[in-house]
C-alpha cells in the first residue's frame, strides 16, 4: 500500500489548528512577532500640520525656508505653493510657484472672479500608500506619524513617487533616493518648528501634537471646520486644510 | 482509522523515507543559509518599531537646524527686534529677509543677506489677483507715479525700513479692536476703481462711512480724498468678523509720501525738507517726534477745518 503513511482528518485538523496561532501572530500582529519597544502607558507625541487657506498670501516664504533648511536640489519641492484662478465660465487655471514667488503681473485678468492660494507639502498619511509600497522597507511612518525615508536604505526605484496621490515624492537627482517632507524632523524632535511654519508671515501653516489637547494645531482643528485633500482615497492625511474650496480637492 | 489498522497489520512494509533524507538536508542547509543570509544583511534595528530600520530615526534627527528663529536674533539685535516686532512685519521671522543664521551665530562675521531689492519686496506685496484683498499689495507702477518717484529702480526701502515699513506708533497686535471693514479692495484686487457700479446681487459690505458718515464725507473733500480711510487708520483684519485698527500719526508715516528725496519729483504731493520744516515755519524748538496733525489737522479732515475757522 504506497500510500498508507497518510494522515487522518483528524490529525489534519489538529496539526493546522496548533499553527493558526503562530501565523496569525506573525502576518496580523507583526509588532508583537517582530518586537516593539513601546512600554504600557508612554504617551508618544502624534504630529500633525494644517493650512489655513484664507490667510496664505502666496509669499512662498515657506518653499525658500524649506529649500535653505532642507538643501532640496533646485527644481524639486518638498512644499510648494499652487495658485488657482477660476475664470467666469469655470475654466480652472492652475499654476506652481518658482521658488522665488509668484511673478508679479501689471494688468491682472479681468475675467478671474475667484483666485486663492494652496500650500501643499506631504499629507503624512495615516495609512500612507508609499510606505506600503516600498520593498526594501525604505519608506516608514515614525512613532510620531511622520512619514520618511531611510536614505541608507532607499534603493531609489521611485515606487513610492507613482503611488502617492498627492505627488508630493521625487527621486532626489544628487543622491537617487527618494525625496520628501520630513516635517523637518531634526528640528520637531527638538522642540522647534518645522521650517516652513516658521517662515510663515500670515500663520496660514500650522504644526502641533494631535495627542495634546492643549497643542495649537488641536486648538485650532476644534474650533475651524476643516477636510482634507482626496479623502477618498482612504489614506487618512494628517494634514488638514480649512477653507478649502472644491476645485482644490 | 481503517488506514491505521492496515499498518498495524503483521508483514505490513513500513514505509521507506531514505529518498527525502538528502532532500530534508538541503532544506535545512538551505534554510539556515537563508537565514544566516538574512541576519548578517538586515540591519540590526530593522523591526523595532515596524517593517523599517529604527536607526533611520537617529540618522534624521542627527541633522543640525540651520533656521534659529527670532529669539535667537534678539539675544545680540535686542534693539531692532523690539522695533520689528512692533511694527506691520512683526509677524514676519528676521531670516525670510536675511537668510538662515545658522553660520552668523557659530560666527559672527559670516555675514547675513539682506533682501532689499525692489522685488524681494514684492515677492509679497506685489499685486496679485489670488492674494487676499486685506492684505497690503502695490500695483508698484502706479505707486511710484503717486508719490513722484522717478526711478523705476528707486529700492522700497528708500522710504520704507524693512524693519518698521509703516512706522506705527501703537503695537499693531495690543491696538484697539474694531469691527470688520469691508472696502472694495478687500475683495476686488486690482479693480478698485470706485466708478464701477455695484451689481443688483452684491452682498452688503460693511464700510467706513456708515458709522462715521459725516467724517469720511468731509474727509472726501479733502486733500487727502484719493486715500482710503486704512491708508492713515491702518486696519489688520484678525478673523472673520475683527481686527485691529490703528489711528498713525508718527510723522515719520507722512514723511513716507511728504518728504523730499532726491528720487522724487515735484508731480507727486507736496514734499517738505526734514527736519529743517519745524525750523522754517516756526522759531519755537519743536520737537521733531510731534505728530504732524498737530498744525496739519484741518488738511487731512475738512471737518475740522470747519471747526477750526469757526474758532478763529
Amino acid at each position: 500500500m504506497p500510500c498508507d503513511d497518510r494522515i487522518s482528518r483528524r490529525q489534519m485538523i489538529k496539526r493546522l489548528a496548533a499553527g493558526a496561532p503562530v501565523a496569525l501572530l506573525v502576518t496580523v500582529f507583526p509588532r508583537l512577532a517582530f518586537g516593539g519597544d513601546r512600554k504600557p502607558g508612554e504617551k508618544r507625541p502624534l504630529y500633525a500640520y494644517a493650512v489655513d487657506v484664507s490667510r496664505c498670501i502666496g509669499c512662498c516664504a515657506c518653499m525658500r525656508a524649506c529649500r535653505a533648511e532642507n538643501d532640496v536640489p533646485a527644481g524639486f519641492f518638498r512644499t510648494w505653493v499652487e495658485r488657482f484662478r477660476v475664470r467666469g465660465n469655470g475654466e480652472v487655471l492652475v499654476d506652481v510657484a518658482a521658488t522665488d514667488g509668484f511673478v508679479f503681473k501689471a494688468a491682472p485678468d479681468e475675467d478671474i472672479v475667484k483666485a486663492f492660494f494652496v500650500p501643499k507639502l506631504c499629507n503624512h498619511c495615516e495609512k500612507s500608500v508609499c510606505s506600503q509600497v516600498c520593498p526594501v522597507g525604505a519608506s516608514y511612518e515614525s512613532p510620531e506619524g511622520v512619514v520618511l525615508v531611510d536614505k541608507k536604505h532607499c534603493v531609489g526605484c521611485g515606487y513610492c513617487v507613482q503611488a502617492c496621490p498627492y505627488g508630493t515624492r521625487f527621486i532626489d537627482p544628487v543622491s537617487h533616493t527618494a525625496g520628501k517632507c520630513t516635517l523637518c524632523y531634526h528640528r520637531i524632535v527638538r522642540g522647534e518648528l518645522p521650517a516652513c511654519v516658521l517662515a510663515c508671515p500670515k500663520g496660514a501653516r500650522m504644526f502641533g501634537d494631535l495627542h495634546d489637547p492643549k497643542s495649537h494645531l488641536s486648538i485650532f482643528l476644534r474650533q475651524r471646520r476643516y477636510r482634507v485633500l482626496k479623502p477618498e482615497m482612504g489614506t487618512h492625511p494628517k494634514c488638514y486644510y480649512t477653507d478649502l474650496d472644491l476645485e482644490v480637492i | 482509522m481503517t488506514i491505521l489498522n492496515a499498518s498495524n497489520e503483521v508483514g505490513a512494509v513500513r514505509p521507506d523515507y531514505r529518498h527525502a533524507y538528502p532532500l530534508l538536508i538541503a532544506v535545512v542547509l538551505g534554510v539556515t543559509a537563508a537565514l544566516f543570509v538574512r541576519h548578517s544583511l538586515v540591519p540590526k534595528s530593522f523591526g523595532r518599531y515596524g517593517f523599517y530600520r529604527a536607526d533611520a530615526l537617529d540618522d534624521e534627527k542627527a541633522r543640525l537646524s540651520r533656521h534659529a528663529g527670532r529669539a535667537a536674533c534678539a539675544e545680540c539685535h535686542e534693539d531692532v527686534a523690539a522695533l520689528h516686532a512692533r511694527d506691520a512685519h512683526g509677524s514676519v521671522e528676521c531670516e525670510t529677509c536675511h537668510g538662515v543664521g545658522d553660520k552668523h551665530i557659530k560666527d559672527n562675521d559670516a555675514p547675513m543677506a539682506r533682501a532689499d531689492a525692489k522685488d524681494d519686496c514684492l515677492v509679497c506685496h506685489g499685486l496679485l489677483d489670488a492674494r487676499p484683498g486685506s492684505f497690503p499689495q502695490v500695483d508698484w507702477r502706479q505707486h511710484y507715479r503717486f508719490v513722484g518717484v522717478k526711478d523705476n529702480a528707486t529700492a522700497c526701502v528708500r522710504c520704507h525700513s524693512g524693519h518698521e515699513p509703516l512706522y506705527l506708533e501703537q503695537d499693531l497686535r495690543k491696538a484697539r479692536l474694531h469691527p470688520l471693514i469691508q472696502e472694495c479692495a478687500s475683495c476686488h484686487i486690482g479693480r478698485t476703481d470706485r466708478t464701477l457700479k455695484k451689481p443688483d446681487a452684491h452682498p452688503q459690505i460693511f464700510q467706513c462711512d456708515y458709522c462715521h458718515h459725516d467724517l469720511a464725507k468731509s474727509f472726501a473733500r479733502g486733500a487727502h480724498a484719493e486715500l482710503r480711510c486704512t491708508t492713515c487708520h491702518l486696519f489688520v483684519k484678525e478673523n472673520a468678523f475683527s481686527g485691529r485698527i490703528v489711528r498713525n500719526t508718527n510723522p515719520r508715516f507722512c514723511l513716507l509720501c511728504h518728504r523730499k528725496a532726491d528720487f522724487k519729483s515735484e508731480s507727486g504731493p507736496p514734499t517738505i525738507e526734514w527736519p529743517g520744516h519745524i525750523k522754517d515755519v516756526s522759531n519755537d524748538a519743536l520737537d521733531p517726534k510731534r505728530p504732524c496733525v498737530t498744525c496739519h489737522q484741518a488738511q487731512i479732515h475738512e471737518l475740522y477745518r470747519k471747526d477750526a475757522q469757526h474758532a478763529m
